[in-house]
């Protein structure tokens, strides 16, 4: 049985009552992340090691409360929106950068270090930590992690998985394991893959040991200006079709980069249909080669200006424009929603075309900047939720957004995740086998299911449906104990349907 | 005992289907080219993937290339050539590329090109019990759920055949260039690691060097000079092929594959005449005369906390290593595999 008030005294005996929080306020600030998803928490801590974790953990065991963990809370697909009363597991204080080992380029962090912090303690070393989602300066390593996050610099270095060489995990059930390898080669299956982008229902990561990337000797970014968005985008596939992969193609359409000059003060022109942020980067005579492909590319495309950034600080104003992008909109209206989904990159035009169009017919005002080298699009609609009947158009021009990103061969999220606001459209990517192969993961993790219940699998998805059949196989086969085996994981991932209430 | 040779993705589900019903052990092959990496036992069925090799997809602008899994690495790399593009692996042209990928086998230029498990953004899988399942999507990002198809990468065939892949590729780099210095030893690799920007390999012997450079003209010009200004003892070779790992030292009975963090690399080389180590990532080759010396040799490594894989004329002791998270990857495989078939 769940026992809430127990654990909450037993985890102020644990850690002391300054890592215990569970007065109203504390409550509902940690009742939800960047998203529109709201929640609920039953208690809250603060831990400061990976001891602290596993006696939470055993103890959350103990009293059959579920566990969210929860990083710098900037998701945006409710990962870390708390549903029911859940012991939430906030590791904003476990932010030490343990080792870093240029010779093994190599670095063991904390969960709650901020991304942008490990960039900068690297720096001296000649390596970075590639992954620089927008969120940067806030996000942690952890919550990194667990998105398997993204950026504008992963269309040339990967996502977050591939700088991700082992983490420290601590399991439902407080044991802990480590996941990976310092070195090139993992034994057995790569368990330390599935953690990463798992959205925290497979346990609380305590350490990641990161990968460190050397940094470009030298880099170049560019600003293109095109009248039309249809230019701006052949000159994304016409750059790629000339061999060129640019550390970061990102595009930003006329609305944004209104909104974003009269904030940023960026000199981006806003007379534009489309603006294309490029950089290129590696060595002097591979970035003027790359330079001269990206502008050669555009010209080809009817460029009207070619902008190169000419010296850091003019580079750092560019990306200044980019990356304070989605805090440029709260001009436009006092709420925004986010999308984040991914298309062939051959399809920008066409899916942008019918974003626009989806956002008319529900009188929403939208905005386009996305990562154009990945396909990776973030339509943002602007809206001001005191209107009544607002959330309503939100929520149907999104779902319409979302169907049109999947007809046109895309996915459900590039980097922000599925959590809570997605979850229910998972069935349209995937069939039951799929889910349930999913749900098989989850449950060979947390037999009993109590990891950030809810998220990311939808109502129906069992590892159990998955059972089912394979113990009728094994029957016929005369294998009773495999049969019996076959149960694993009846228990978990029976994916729930959400509590009763609006959870956004 | 059984070859089975399915022509679809169909087959493929009906035959394990079969299979796990009536409890026959089976081995799913693809090129046979990475086999003896695994523990293998005896098998009642061998499943090939070999007549699954259609290409389903691929346009050189979206960077991705969609083919099933039984094709070889000869003709994916001739298809991806039509594009000026790449899958940056060095299997043998016979390897199958769902054989690669089950073998989790990255390429010697990994600095350059990184992993090739980070490579693989969509695969079909057929479960030992018959069920075809797919993850991941086309496209080049994703975080959709959970990830089967990072699981089944390097999974050597426990969970299940692989079918189908969607793999990320590369433009083919326009100037590849090799200096072969005639100087060897760890610590000249290193300096020379050190010296020389961006490298796709260093690879280090105990009387030569190989510095693999690969990239724009102006680039490897620049690379070179580097180089140059450590040593002009070296011999530059262009568009030349990197030896591959199961080519080396064909005389030795037992190849050794050593993986240890790079710092470790010299005590890892300690006491073999010949090694080859690829700097910077950690892989030591070493030919050894028997399976005694295979055994020494994983003591050694274990002590550096590494491990020691048999490429060729191993024999591989029924759980070498006892890894961490082996009840989730228990649970795992009998969630995948439930009767329990495959090797």
């Amino acid at each position: 049985m769940s026992d809430l008030i127990g654990l909450r005294d037993e985890l102020v005996t644990i850690l002391g009552p300054d890592r215990v929080l569970a007065d109203p306020l504390a409550l509902r600030l940690y009742a939800r992340d960047a998203s529109l998803v709201e929640g609920s928490a039953g208690v809250v801590i603060l831990p400061g090691t990976a001891d602290h974790v596993v006696a939470a953990m055993k103890a959350a065991a103990r009293h059959g409360i579920p566990v969210v963990p929860r990083g710098s809370g900037t998701g945006l697909a409710g990962g870390a929106t708390p549903v029911g009363e859940s012991l939430v597991v906030v590791t904003t204080k476990m932010n030490r950068v343990l080792e870093v080992r240029p010779r093994d380029r190599l670095a063991w962090v904390e969960p709650g270090v901020i991304n942008l912090d490990l960039a900068n303690a690297l720096t001296p070393t000649g390596f970075t930590f590639a992954p620089d989602p927008s969120s940067q300066q806030t996000s942690s390593v952890g919550g990194n992690v667990n998105t398997n996050a993204g950026g504008p610099h992963c269309l040339a270095h990967g996502v977050t998985s591939a700088h991700i060489l082992a983490v420290d995990m601590v399991l439902p059930d407080g044991t802990s394991v480590r996941l990976g390898s310092e070195g090139p080669s993992t034994q057995g299956l790569d368990l330390r893959g599935v953690v990463v982008g798992s959205e925290g229902t497979l346990g609380v990561v305590v350490a990641a040991c990161v990968r460190l990337t050397p940094i470009a000797p030298s880099v170049r970014t560019m600003l293109l200006d095109f009248m039309t968005v249809e230019d701006a985008a052949a000159t994304v596939s016409a750059i790629i079709a000339r061999g060129v992969v640019p550390a970061a193609l990102e595009m930003m359409d006329q609305g944004i980069v209104q909104a974003v000059e009269a904030f940023a003060h960026a000199g981006y022109p806003t007379d534009a249909a489309a603006v294309l942020l490029v950089e290129v980067d590696g060595l002097a005579g591979a970035v003027a080669a790359q330079s001269r492909e990206v502008e050669g590319s555009a010209r080809e495309h009817g460029v009207r200006t070619v902008r190169a950034a000419d010296g850091e600080a003019e580079r750092a104003l560019l990306w200044k424009g980019r990356k304070s992008a989605f805090g440029a909109v709260a001009q436009i209206a006092p709420h925004y929603h986010l999308h984040d989904c991914v298309v062939p990159r051959t399809r920008l035009v066409e899916v942008l075309r019918g974003v626009y169009a989806i956002a008319e017919r529900h009188d929403l005002i939208v905005t386009n900047v996305f990562h154009a080298g990945d396909g990776n699009l973030h339509p943002l609609l602007s809206f001001d939720l005191g209107v009544p009947g607002t959330l309503d158009r939100v929520m149907r021009a999104s779902e319409e957004i979302v169907r049109l990103c999947i007809d046109a061969g895309g996915a459900l999220s590039g980097e922000h995740g599925i959590g809570l606001e997605k979850r229910d459209f998972m069935p349209l990517v995937f069939t039951s086998d799929d889910l349930g192969a999913q749900a098989c993961i989850r449950a060979a993790f947390d037999p009993d299911g109590r990891m950030n219940p809810f998220k990311v699998l939808p109502e129906g998805a069992r590892c159990g449906d998955f059972a089912v059949a394979r113990a009728g196989a094994a029957v016929m086969a005369g294998e009773a104990e495999t049969a019996a085996a076959a149960g694993i994981g009846d228990a978990a991932s029976d994916a729930a349907a959400l509590p009763p209430g609006s959870w956004i | 005992m059984e070859g089975l040779h399915p022509d679809t993705k169909t087959d493929v589900a009906e035959m394990l289907s079969h299979l796990s019903s009536a409890g026959t052990a089976t081995l799913i092959v693809g090129g046979r080219r990475d086999m003896g990496r695994a523990v293998n036992r005896g098998v009642g069925a061998e499943l090939w993937t070999t007549q699954l090799d259609r290409v389903i997809a691929y346009d050189p602008a979206e960077m991705l290339a969609v083919v099933e899994a039984g094709m070889r690495i000869r003709d994916l790399q001739a298809l991806l050539a039509g594009g000026d593009q790449e899958w940056p692996v060095d299997a043998h042209p016979d390897a199958t590329v769902g054989g690669v990928i089950a073998a989790g086998i990255s390429g010697i230029r990994r600095l350059r090109t990184g992993l090739m498990r980070d490579s693989v953004v969509e695969l079909e899988l057929v479960t030992g019990d018959g069920r075809l399942i797919r993850s991941g999507a086309r496209t080049v990002k994703n975080v959709t759920g959970f990830d089967v198809h990072r699981l089944a990468t390097g999974s050597f065939g426990s969970l299940g055949a692989i079918v189908q892949v969607a793999i990320k590729v590369r433009p083919r780099p326009k100037v590849r260039r090799t200096l072969v210095l005639h100087d060897g030893g760890v610590s000249s690799a290193e300096r020379l690691l050190d010296a020389v920007p961006l490298p796709a390999a260093v690879i280090a012997e105990p009387d030569r060097i190989e510095l693999v450079l690969e990239g724009w003209p102006e680039e490897v010009e620049e690379q070179t000079a580097a180089a140059r200004a450590v040593t002009a003892a070296f011999d530059v070779h262009e568009d030349r092929p990197t030896s591959r790992v199961d080519e080396l030292w064909p005389d030795a009975g037992v190849l050794a594959e050593v993986a240890v963090t790079p710092s470790r690399i010299e005590t890892a080389t300690s006491g073999a005449s010949r090694w080859r180590a690829l700097m910077g990532v950690g892989l030591v080759w070493i030919p050894l005369a028997d399976q005694d010396a295979l055994g020494s040799l994983r003591t050694l490594v274990a002590a550096e906390s590494g491990t020691v894989t048999a490429v060729r004329g191993g024999v591989h002791p029924a759980a070498a290593v006892a890894t961490e998270g082996t009840d989730i990857a228990a649970r795992l495989v009998d969630a995948f595999d439930p009767a329990g078939i495959l090797s």
